[in-house]
């Protein structure tokens, strides 16, 4: 369960103190399909940031599974994310010198799986996205973009995380490829019972998750 | 896949840009080498001039130079003095002497000259006065005398010695071209004959001669390419002391000091001790002088050896400053995943690692190419120009290398060429010790050190949330 309870994030900036995220709370079910939908500059990436442990509120607390990660330091945070957070990037961030599989071992590494395990968990896992053996050997850049953000979803789903956190998981890819990713997305919430929080522009995408968050110039709109 | 892998991998990613750098930096360690190499062989000429050139002392009798001037010889007793002088560790002993027409049957093989006649002037001036003082004084028979005054005749240096090898010019042992030596303590009557006096006079080992109403038997015959000592003969110096009859007589000793450092000291002590009976002279002035001309060498060697090193850490810095700049997101993706900063770290430090660790390779190579021709130039002529005479020895007749070159074709250049490198790294291995090598190896490690400090910071300081900047 992830538990967001007031947080508040402030800049200091030329202009002066900019708000970017006031007093929000938000409450996210083991197994849950949570989506968080606003516009540009309405503090979607901020919350995304913090809730991905890349950040510290200013104030406010986020409890995953009792452990308040707004308070850990940075190499906690670190650790933290090898192993209980997966990330899904709308660009993917694979790593281009690295093969499919490679990029898959490499968060087991960070996670901490023993290097003889990783290769037969990374196929593994591969395999469950929908990557083709002969696939695992090629360098992402040799794939669709649909099969690069497989890759990614695998990637995040490594280490059994406590929460998948994904960023336009959708967003560079057609309509049908889209449609794909987020049923695999959806799939996985039922059969690994892992928990989504996926930030999107897509309404319609939206309309088909659990439980939708609005974002607001820093607030909470909807819940 | 570890971490180092990783790295490795990395540095091979880009191989033009790869290609760029490990080339920069392999001629920045070329050049490290080279000059360590240059410095190293000319910190051992300085020693080697240090320990020969500079430690001789020549002591002569007071107001004596060659057959010039006049004094008193020297004798055992300032001998004695010379021995005893602290940092003294050997003395050669030699008498001078010259051979007239009428102390022996050898015709000199020296021509006069116009300097030689100008030389001996005088001589022929008291002769034909005395001949004419004659024709005065009595008898008519003395007249043809008069008009005819004696030849003027280059006479036969003899000289007798502690030590042969006193005598060749660069301190070796003599060249004996046939028979023997003789023994250094020896008194018997025999001689050593300059090569260009036994062909005037057709002599050969085992023939006599007579010096000083004393036959002397020849034992051996020298070549120096001397003219003027391939026209002597050499003869044990206590044999000279006694034909002469100047029994303990010394006309030249040359001492040898331990260190080149007590040269003056010595120097000094022995004026001091010798002030009224001889003239002291040593190298001492030219060593210093030609020490320091080969120190400032060194000195120039060693900035190239810190400068290089500063433009290698230099290269390899921008380099991964460029990489780290230009992979930020990369690890900004990398830390967002769960890779600890040391984890990046390592990578990076590995990939700068590996690219400093090829372009040593060929650095290596590259400077054993260059730092024969390089520190031959630098330190020694000599070398040089024996290869000029190998080649004139060893190329066709009459065709330039050039010429010949481009009759024998692509093949016969390559051979040379492979001669040439066989050469330069006979020449590199001979300077390059251990501890050369040694500091080189080091050095390019901390290009490497240097050269990832500040990526390093730089990617301590990039923050996983990069990853989630608009691309």
């Amino acid at each position: 369960m992830i538990e967001v309870k007031n947080i508040c994030k402030k800049f200091t900036s030329d202009s002066g103190e900019v708000i970017a995220l006031d007093n929000v709370s938000l409450k996210v079910n083991k197994g849950e399909f949570a989506s968080i939908i606003g516009k540009s500059g309405s503090g979607k990436s901020t919350l995304l940031s913090i809730l991905g442990a890349l950040d510290t509120p200013t104030s406010g607390s986020i409890e995953v599974d009792g452990v308040d990660i707004a308070k850990l330091s940075a190499s906690q945070q670190t650790a933290y994310r090898a192993k209980k957070i997966g990330f899904v990037f709308q660009y993917y961030n694979l790593i281009p010198n690295l093969t499919v599989l490679e990029n898959v071992m490499l968060a087991l590494e960070f996670g901490g799986t023993p290097a003889k395990e990783r290769k037969g968990r990374a196929e593994q896992l591969l395999e469950e996205v929908g990557i083709e053996p002969s696939q695992q050997s090629r360098k992402p850049a040799k794939l669709s973009g649909g099969q690069q953000q497989r890759v990614a979803i695998a990637r995040a789903l490594a280490n059994k995380p406590a929460f998948v956190l994904a960023d336009e998981p959708t967003g560079n890819l057609d309509s049908e490829t889209g449609k794909k990713i987020f049923e695999l997305l959806h799939r996985l919430t039922r059969t690994e019972n892992t928990t989504i929080l996926a930030v999107t522009h897509d309404m319609d995408i939206a309309g088909r998750t659990d439980r939708t968050f609005r974002l607001k110039d820093g607030k909470i709109v909807t819940a | 896949m570890n971490v180092v892998t990783r790295g490795i991998k990395n540095a091979l990613r880009s191989p033009l840009r790869s290609g760029a750098i490990i080339l920069m930096l392999a001629i920045s360690i070329g050049l490290i080498l080279s000059m360590l190499v240059a410095r190293s062989s000319v910190d051992e000429k300085i020693s080697e001039v240090k320990a020969s050139s500079g430690t001789g002392i020549t002591i002569t009798p007071a107001g004596v130079r060659g057959f010039s001037g006049g004094g008193n010889a020297l004798t055992s007793t300032e001998l004695a003095t010379v021995t005893n002088t602290a940092h003294i560790t050997s003395t050669s002993v030699s008498l001078e002497d010259q051979l007239g027409t009428s102390d022996t049957n050898l015709t000199a093989s020296l021509e006069m000259g116009n300097f030689g006649q100008r030389q001996m002037r005088f001589e022929t001036e008291s002769a034909s006065s005395s001949a004419s003082s004659t024709t005065i004084n009595g008898a008519t028979t003395t007249d043809s005398t008069a008009t005819t005054p004696p030849a003027m005749v280059a006479r036969i240096t003899v000289t007798g010695t502690t030590d042969t090898s006193s005598i060749s010019a660069d301190g070796s042992d003599l060249n004996i071209t046939s028979g023997e030596s003789f023994d250094n303590t020896s008194s018997d009557l025999v001689a050593i004959v300059g090569t260009d006096l036994a062909d005037k006079n057709s002599l050969a080992v085992g023939d006599t001669f007579t010096a000083y109403s004393s036959t002397v038997k020849v034992i051996g015959i020298f070549d120096t390419g001397n003219a003027f000592t391939d026209s002597g003969i050499i003869m044990p110096l206590v044999t000279v002391q006694t034909l002469t009859d100047q029994t303990d007589a010394i006309s030249s000793i040359v001492a040898t000091v331990d260190s080149s450092d007590n040269v003056s000291s010595t120097v000094t002590a022995l004026k001091t001790a010798l002030s009224t009976t001889a003239d002291i002279t040593s190298e001492v002035e030219q060593a210093e002088a030609s020490v320091s001309s080969l120190a400032s060498i060194s000195s120039l060697a060693l900035a190239g050896v810190i400068g290089a090193t500063v433009a290698g850490a230099i290269i390899i810095l921008l380099a991964m400053i460029i990489i780290v700049r230009e992979r930020r997101h990369e690890i900004g993706v990398i830390k967002a995943i769960g890779g600890s900063n040391f984890k990046v770290v390592t990578q990076f430090v590995t990939e700068a690692m590996t690219l400093t660790a090829i372009g040593s390779v060929i650095g290596l190579v590259l400077g054993v190419l260059v730092c024969g021709p390089l520190t031959s130039s630098l330190v020694s002529s000599q070398s040089s120009s024996t290869n000029q005479s190998t080649k004139i020895g060893g190329g066709p007749s009459n065709t330039s290398s050039s010429t010949s070159s481009t009759e024998n074709g692509a093949p016969e250049m390559i051979r040379q060429g492979f001669d040439k490198i066989g050469q330069n790294f006979a020449q590199v291995t001979g300077t390059l010790t251990p501890t050369v090598f040694i500091a080189s190896i080091g050095i390019t490690f901390l290009i490497a050190i240097v050269g990832s400090a500040i990526p390093v910071w730089f990617i301590a300081r990039i923050r996983p949330a990069e990853v989630l900047r608009t691309e």
